[in-house]
C-alpha cells in the first residue's frame, strides 16, 4: 500500500498505540503517504523551515508546555500552522490531555486529534514502524513459496507445469510451505521481501488428478511456516520451451520483484528428474555462496592453474640444482 | 498478442457466488485456451487458470470481476469467460 486512511490507520495501529480518539478524523481528510513523524516544536514556535505538512504529529510534553506557555493570540497562530489540511492527524503524548484551544483548531480546520498515554519517544518509534509496514509495496504474485534449508525458493512457471506437486513434494521431505498459488509479497523497510500465504487459502493446495489438499491436516505444524523472506526465484520451464539454460554457474540471472533483485534459476523439466534434489541443491549452493564458497569460480581457478602452466623447458636437467 | 479487445468487467450472476465447484468449471474452460487470463477483484489479481487463485477471490454474486486476456486464443477466451460468468449456472439446481 502506497497510502492509507486515517481511519485505515487507526484499525490497524489504533489498539497498539493506545490512542483515543480527541477530535474524529474527517470523511475525507487527507492520507498517510509518509512513515515520517514529526515533532513540531519550531514550527509552533514560528520557525516553518523544514516543516514536513505530510506526516503525523506527535505533541509530547515540551510542545504541550510551550504552548501552555503562550499568550491566547500566539497559541492561536501557532495552532494555526499546525492544523493544515495536509497534515493526517496530531497526536497528543503523555496523557495529554488534548489543550482545548487544539480541540477547537482541529475541529474548525477538520484536522484529527488523538491521545495516547505512552511517552512521545515511545510512540514515535513504534508509530514509525508500524507505519514502515503498512505503507510498504506489497504484490501478488502466482506460484508456490517454500522454506527449503531456511532458503526461501519461490517457485513461478506456467499453470499446469508442476509448482504445487513441486511444493508438496519438498514438504514430504521435510521442508515447510509458505503459501501455494497465490503469494502475497511485501518488500520489508529493510530492503528484502516477505512471502505469505492468503487467509482464506491458507495452506490448502490443488493437486491435479486429486483435487483439494489440507497440507497443514496431512502433515501437520512443522510442514507450514506462515511467512518467509523470499531469497531465491526457481522458475520451470518446459524443456521445449526453452531458450539458454546454465550450464556452469558463474552467471548469477537476477529477477526483480517490487524493485528487490534476488537470484532466478530457469529450471527445465523432464518427465524423470527429481526437482526436489534439484530444489534442496538450490538451496544449499544459495547458502554456500553467502557464506562465500562459489563452486563453480573455485573449480574454474583450479582448472586455469593447469590450462595456464608454462610449458617446463625440454633441455633443463631437472635434477642439476644448485 | 493482442488486438485491443483484451480485457472486460463482468458481473457475476451465479446466485451463490463463484464457489468451488464453478470455480472449477471456470478453469476447466479457461485452460481450453491458448491465453494468460488474470482476473481481478478489488485489489487482487489472480491467474485465471488456478483454481485455487479464483477461489481465492471469494467473488460473491453482483460482484464486478476484471477479466484481462492475453495470447493467440484472446477474444474466442473472452467471449467464452465473460458468458460463462453471467450466466447462472446454479438455475434449475434447486439451490437458492
Amino acid at each position: 500500500m502506497d497510502r492509507l486512511t486515517v481511519q485505515q490507520l487507526i484499525e490497524r495501529l489504533g489498539e497498539k498505540l493506545a490512542l483515543e480518539i480527541s477530535t474524529a478524523p474527517p470523511p475525507t481528510g487527507p492520507d498517510v503517504v509518509t512513515s515520517d513523524v514529526f515533532r513540531p516544536g519550531l514550527l509552533l514556535a514560528g520557525f516553518e523551515q523544514g516543516f514536513n505538512a505530510d506526516a503525523i504529529q506527535v505533541l509530547g510534553q515540551p510542545e504541550l508546555a510551550y504552548l501552555e506557555s503562550l499568550e491566547e493570540l500566539a497559541k492561536a497562530e501557532a495552532l494555526a500552522r499546525l492544523c493544515v489540511p495536509s497534515v493526517p492527524c496530531v497526536i497528543v503524548t503523555d496523557g495529554g490531555p488534548a489543550p482545548k484551544e487544539l480541540i477547537a483548531t482541529a475541529n474548525a480546520s477538520g484536522t484529527a486529534v488523538y491521545v495516547t498515554p505512552m511517552a512521545a519517544s515511545t510512540l514515535g518509534r513504534r508509530l514509525a514502524a508500524g507505519l514502515d509496514n503498512l505503507l510498504a509495496p506489497q504484490a501478488t504474485l502466482h506460484g508456490t513459496l517454500v522454506d527449503v534449508y531456511g532458503v526461501g525458493l519461490l517457485f513461478t512457471g506456467k499453470s499446469g507445469i508442476g509448482k504445487s506437486e513441486c511444493g508438496l513434494d519438498l514438504v514430504e521431505h521435510g521442508h515447510r510451505l509458505v503459501a501455494d498459488d497465490v503469494v502475497h509479497v511485501t518488500r520489508a523497510p529493510q530492503g528484502h521481501l516477505i512471502g505469505s500465504g492468503n487467509d482464506l487459502l491458507r495452506h490448502y493446495m490443488e493437486i491435479r488428478g486429486v483435487g483439494i489438499i489440507d497440507v497443514q491436516a496431512m502433515f501437520g505444524i512443522r510442514a507450514i511456516r506462515k511467512q518467509k523472506r523470499i531469497e531465491v526465484e526457481v522458475k520451470l520451464v518446459s524443456w521445449s520451451d526453452l531458450e539458454d539454460y546454465e550450464r556452469l554457474g558463474f552467471e548469477e540471472n537476477r529477477i526483480e520483484i517490487l524493485g528487490v533483485g534476488i537470484p532466478l534459476v530457469t529450471l527445465p523439466l523432464v518427465s524423470g528428474k527429481n526437482i526436489t534434489v534439484i530444489s534442496e541443491v538450490i538451496a544449499l549452493n544459495h547458502l554456500l555462496k553467502l557464506h562465500g564458497v562459489h563452486a563453480a569460480r573455485e573449480f574454474d581457478s583450479r582448472l586455469r592453474g593447469l590450462t595456464s602452466r608454462v610449458p617446463e623447458s625440454a633441455d633443463l636437467d631437472r635434477g642439476d640444482t644448485e | 498478442m493482442g488486438d485491443g479487445l483484451t480485457e472486460r468487467n463482468v458481473v457475476i450472476a451465479n446466485r451463490v457466488g463463484l464457489h468451488a465447484r464453478p470455480a472449477a468449471e471456470f478453469v476447466k474452460l479457461a485452460s481450453r485456451f491458448d491465453v494468460d487470463i488474470k482476473l481481478t477483484k478489488e485489489d487482487l489479481t489472480i491467474d485465471g487458470k488456478s483454481i485455487m487463485g479464483v477461489m481465492m477471490l471469494a467473488a460473491e454474486c453482483g460482484s464486478t470481476l476484471l477479466i484481462a486476456v492475453d495470447g493467440p486464443d484472446e477474444a474466442e477466451a473472452l467471449e467464452a469467460l465473460s458468458a460463462f460468468l453471467e450466466t447462472d449456472i446454479e438455475e434449475g439446481t434447486g439451490l437458492a
